[in-house]
């Protein structure tokens, strides 16, 4: 987790937006304002359990209290239960943020596609996207209409291009039907479900590099045919998920996939190259990093470390 | 916001890392004050030959660094590890790219790049050769003091060169900036493994110190002005 500075929220109301899914409403615990924040960023919540979870903020910029949406999570570790089942209002959590891995870049025009809960990110880009009066199309799945949340305020957009598909009614979304022809200047936002944000990847192949941005909610599973001495990076801010082989260099691996990262001595001597580490555990090789610096596990320089862990996600 | 003053190398410098931080901190500030100096006077009165002066030592420098690292890995390469030979070619190579650059530079001012040392590099060039000719680590103690003090001269350059509409210097400059923490950072890392007596340690001090009284010089106005004046009373003469 970044270390970004913690504060109290108390939880202004609790309430039911779809099957399986509530909406919290959160204000500061003095009623100071809460800090701003653009479309796709996202808190992190500290609950009394001794978990910490990230959730999307989806509510109304500028509004005194922040908005999160939480489903259930019936093979969760407890965040969502604890949320849905314990949590009330006047209760009182840590926040740290907002952070914005997710933005909104400027675009003639988007494609949004969300699945499940991964509509409380998109949201606020609807809103976002109309005020900036550019056009956008947005395809809305999920298992059944009744466990799509907000769907009021999706079908509030009016005139704009709304698509609404309950599987139970209308099966798997056609992605080819929207995907397979690159549309020029067009941006794809896309969250949700692993095998969505996969199924959108593989859709999406020949649309220009950079066109598509996702957020997933949960990590992409690890290649478990990694070859022994090879680990993976996820690139915390496109998605990207690359593999370094034991021969290759991590700055190297990041080079050659389109990813130019400032250096010098590509010895691990001077620091040029450091990047910020979200997640995994470092195989720290250089000559630079202090103990401290390495046991935090949060800054690596890529030219010439590695992983300990199978995965490293980095903010890049 | 890493310190490459900190990079791991060996214990050689521990008994005089204090004098060897307060003759780079000195080094530091007063080129930057010099070049502060150069640029609030050059701001004043923009005169592209006077930046120009002001870089043909600069670009001398880079092409003397050239030759001195070739010339350390000739004469006393086979002392270091092979990945410090590596690494002072590739300085090497990256001082040969900031000759280029500067010389363009130069040149886009209407100066000329020096193709040998400029009467004000005088004394800086003499004093890195003649460590060089004393002892097998002082030649890199003279220059890791010299690049130091280069660092002090980037933000003020930065600011001056932007004021004064000189993007093309700035550009140069922020990469030149990127490669000297690699270079100071060797230097460092150098001198720290392969340090290993007093008497090291005392060349060491000497290179440092000699170069510390001299490397500032050159930034300021007064040296530049007076450069200009010899070239216009040599090209009146001629």
């Amino acid at each position: 987790m970044i270390a970004t500075t913690a504060f109290e929220v108390k939880v202004r109301s609790i309430s039911r937006s779809s099957d399986g899914v509530v909406a919290v409403e959160l204000c500061h615990v003095n009623d100071a304002p809460l800090p701003g924040w653009a479309a796709g960023s996202h808190i992190d919540l500290l609950l009394p359990n001794g978990l910490t979870r990230q959730y999307s903020l989806c509510g109304e910029q500028g509004d005194a209290a922040w908005r999160i949406a939480v489903l259930r999570e019936p093979a969760g570790r407890g965040g969502s239960a604890y949320i849905h089942d314990v949590l009330r209002p006047g209760d009182v959590l840590s926040a740290a943020g907002p952070r914005n891995n997710f933005a909104l870049v400027d675009a003639q025009s988007y494609l949004f596609i969300a699945g499940g809960i991964g509509i409380t990110p998109i949201l606020p880009m609807l809103k976002e996207a109309s005020a900036r009066q550019r056009p956008w199309t947005l395809i809305y799945g999920g298992r059944t209409r009744r466990s799509m949340a907000f769907l009021d305020e999706v079908r509030a957009h009016g005139s704009a291009d709304v698509h609404i598909m309950p599987q139970d009614e209308v099966g798997l979304i056609d992605l080819d039907r929207h995907l397979a022809v690159p549309q020029r200047g067009s941006l794809i936002y896309c969250c949700g479900p692993g095998p969505l944000i996969d199924a959108v990847e593989s859709a999406s192949r020949s649309w220009p590099s950079g066109s598509l941005h996702r957020e997933r909610f949960g990590p992409k599973p690890v290649d478990q045919t990694l070859v022994e001495g090879s680990f993976e990076i996820e690139l915390a801010l496109s998605g990207s998920v690359l593999t370094v082989g034991e021969d290759d260099s991590l700055l190297e691996v990041l080079e050659e996939a389109g990813y130019p990262v400032t250096n010098s001595c590509r010895a691990g001597i001077c620091g040029t190259c450091l990047l910020k580490v979200l997640r995994g555990e470092c195989d720290h090789r250089d000559d630079l990093l202090d103990d401290e610096q390495r046991a935090s596990n949060t800054m690596i320089l890529p030219c010439v470390s590695r992983a300990k862990s199978k995965r490293l996600v980095l903010e890049l | 916001m890493l310190d490459v003053k900190k990079v791991r190398g060996g214990d050689g410098l521990a008994p005089i890392s204090a004098q060897v931080d307060e003759i780079l901190e000195s080094v530091f500030e007063t080129t930057r004050k010099a070049t502060e100096a150069f640029f609030n006077a050059y701001n004043e009165n923009p005169n592209p030959k006077q930046l120009a002066t002001w870089l043909e030592t600069r670009a001398w420098r880079e092409i003397d660094y050239v030759f001195l690292l070739n010339e350390q890995i000739r004469r006393y390469g086979m002392r270091f590890k092979r990945n410090h030979i590596t690494l002072l070619a590739k300085q090497s190579f990256q001082e040969a790219e900031h000759y280029e650059d500067v010389g363009r530079a130069v040149e886009s001012l209407g100066g000329t790049v020096p193709t040998t040392v400029p009467e004000p590099a005088m004394e800086w060039s003499n004093w890195l050769w003649d460590c060089m000719d004393r002892h097998h680590l002082a030649g890199i103690a003279a220059w890791y003091c010299s690049e130091t003090s280069a660092s002090g001269s980037f933000e003020p350059t930065f600011v001056g060169a932007e004021r004064a509409g000189h993007a093309e210097v700035v550009k140069i400059y922020k990469q030149i900036e990127i490669d000297e923490k690699f270079h100071t950072s060797l230097g460092r890392q150098i001198l720290s493994t392969y340090a290993e007596t007093d008497e090291d340690r005392a060349e060491i001090l000497r290179a440092m110190i000699g170069m510390r009284d001299i490397a500032w010089k050159t930034f300021t106005p007064e040296v530049v002005a007076a450069t200009v004046r010899a070239k216009e009373k040599v090209a009146a003469a001629g």
